[in-house]
């Protein structure tokens, strides 16, 4: 054959590339792929790991959130309801006061008027007593007759000042 | 002090070169006698080198070198499964950062090529690309072997060889083949058949590249003169410079041509061109 071409070579050539292939699929490209693979699978199970906690830690985020929105609710809805109550609380404490005021006040009127009644009776009292008494002695210090005449003196007194 | 030892180094140093230049000048080498015609057309046709495989049949000295570099491997990846893959650890090492960036580099390259079927072409492209680079390097170290005639040969590239370089091509080309097959069946075949210039080329490109590599420096070691620095660039260098070039090569074709054979064809194309009949 020209340029020394040996069928019978290459197909030795061919045997010790096949041997070669062999050699080096099963003791080097194999394992050393696998191993890469095996490492590629390990950083992908803890990143997917590290996905999984980061969802986790912003679902819990979100949990939390939503909790504490509910909590600021409840506490601006009882805030509220507290300010409701103490307005009401504080309206009815004015109108006893109110009422009380008013009961006072009344009292006062009738005690005032009470005491005015009673001092007015017990001046009536007192001056009949005393025009009792005046006349009483008037009747015993005279006699009917004078008693007669100064009366009839206060009487023409009487006319003669009007 | 430290400039005076210096000092007293370089002047030795240069003495030293002085005397192994004048050395080699008064001394004839041992091929001189060899025609460089003679050393160019044995490179290539191997007339005169041929080693005897266990008194079976003799060969070209790159199959020697071929099953040199199998066996190298077979001890290398020995050693890693037993020694080193067992313990991988997450954050890896620094040898372990080699192997998975080379399995990394190789597997990423057949998935970037042909993202539909790139299981077996990773595996493949794997060991052709380390085939062709260490097999190159192989070179560099200058082992030798003996011929039937009972001289001495440095092994050469397995893939300056005209055997090895068609095998790896064909084989490179039936892969591809029977990646058409399996995704796209007789359409893949189709399609292989289209690139029926690829085995050639691929054989050819690859055979080239190595045995000029390896020509140049057989002229550059001929010649007494140029063998004084020189070698650096043209041996190591560029051993290591096409090494990496052809493993590079070699693989990205392949992968090129194995996805796009394997593509699974679209349905959009037969209703835009049964549109275009009507």
């Amino acid at each position: 054959m020209p340029l020394n071409i040996d069928w019978q070579q290459i197909l030795l050539h061919l045997l010790n590339f096949v041997l070669l292939f062999a050699i080096l699929y099963f003791l080097l490209y194999k394992p050393v792929r696998k191993f890469m693979a095996k490492r590629a699978e390990y950083y992908e199970t803890l990143d997917a790991q590290a996905k999984q906690a980061l969802a986790e830690a912003q679902q819990s985020r979100d949990a939390y959130a939503e909790k504490l929105a509910a909590a600021d609710a409840e506490i601006a809805d009882r805030k509220k309801a507290a300010f409701a109550e103490l307005e009401e609380a504080s309206e009815l404490h004015r109108h006893r006061t109110e009422e009380q005021a008013k009961k006072l006040i009344e009292d006062a009127h009738a005690s005032i008027e009470a005491d005015r009644t009673k001092m007015l009776q017990e001046a009536r009292h007192e001056i009949t007593g005393l025009v009792a008494e005046a006349a009483e002695k008037l009747v015993t210090s005279d006699t009917t007759a004078q008693a007669y005449d100064r009366f009839l003196d206060t009487a023409e007194r009487g006319e003669s000042d009007v | 002090m430290k400039s005076k030892k210096r000092a007293v180094a370089i002047v030795l140093l240069a003495v030293v070169t002085v005397l192994l230049f004048v050395g080699s000048v008064l001394v004839k080498p041992p091929g001189a006698h060899a025609d460089i015609r003679e050393q160019m057309r044995n490179a290539v046709l191997h007339d005169d080198d041929r080693i005897s495989l266990f008194g079976l049949l003799d060969v070209n000295p790159g199959l020697i070198a071929a099953f040199s570099v199998t066996a190298v491997f077979l001890v290398f990846a020995l050693c890693m499964r037993i020694f080193v893959i067992p313990r991988f650890k997450i954050v890896p090492g620094k040898l372990q950062l080699l192997l998975e960036t080379a399995v990394g580099f190789f597997d990423n390259l057949a998935k970037t090529n042909s993202p539909h079927r790139n299981r077996f072409l990773g595996a493949y492209l794997f060991t052709a690309g380390s085939y062709i680079f260490v097999s190159t390097l192989l070179e560099l170290f200058g082992f030798q072997a003996v011929t039937v005639t009972g001289a001495s040969v440095a092994l050469p590239a397995p893939l300056s060889d005209i055997n090895g370089a068609i095998m790896l091509g064909c084989l490179s080309y039936l892969v591809i083949l029977s990646g058409g097959i399996v995704s796209n069946g007789l359409r893949g075949v189709g399609r292989t058949l289209k690139e029926f210039s690829l085995p050639i080329s691929m054989s050819f490109r690859i055979f080239g590249a190595l045995l000029s590599g390896a020509l140049v420096t057989e002229l550059v070691y001929h010649y007494m003169q140029l063998s004084y620095g020189l070698p650096i660039l043209v041996d190591v260098l560029f051993t290591l410079l096409h090494a990496l070039i052809q493993a590079y090569v070699l693989t990205m074709l392949t992968s090129l041509f194995y996805g796009e054979v394997s593509e699974p064809v679209l349905k959009k194309q037969k209703t835009q061109k049964t549109q275009k009949a009507h």
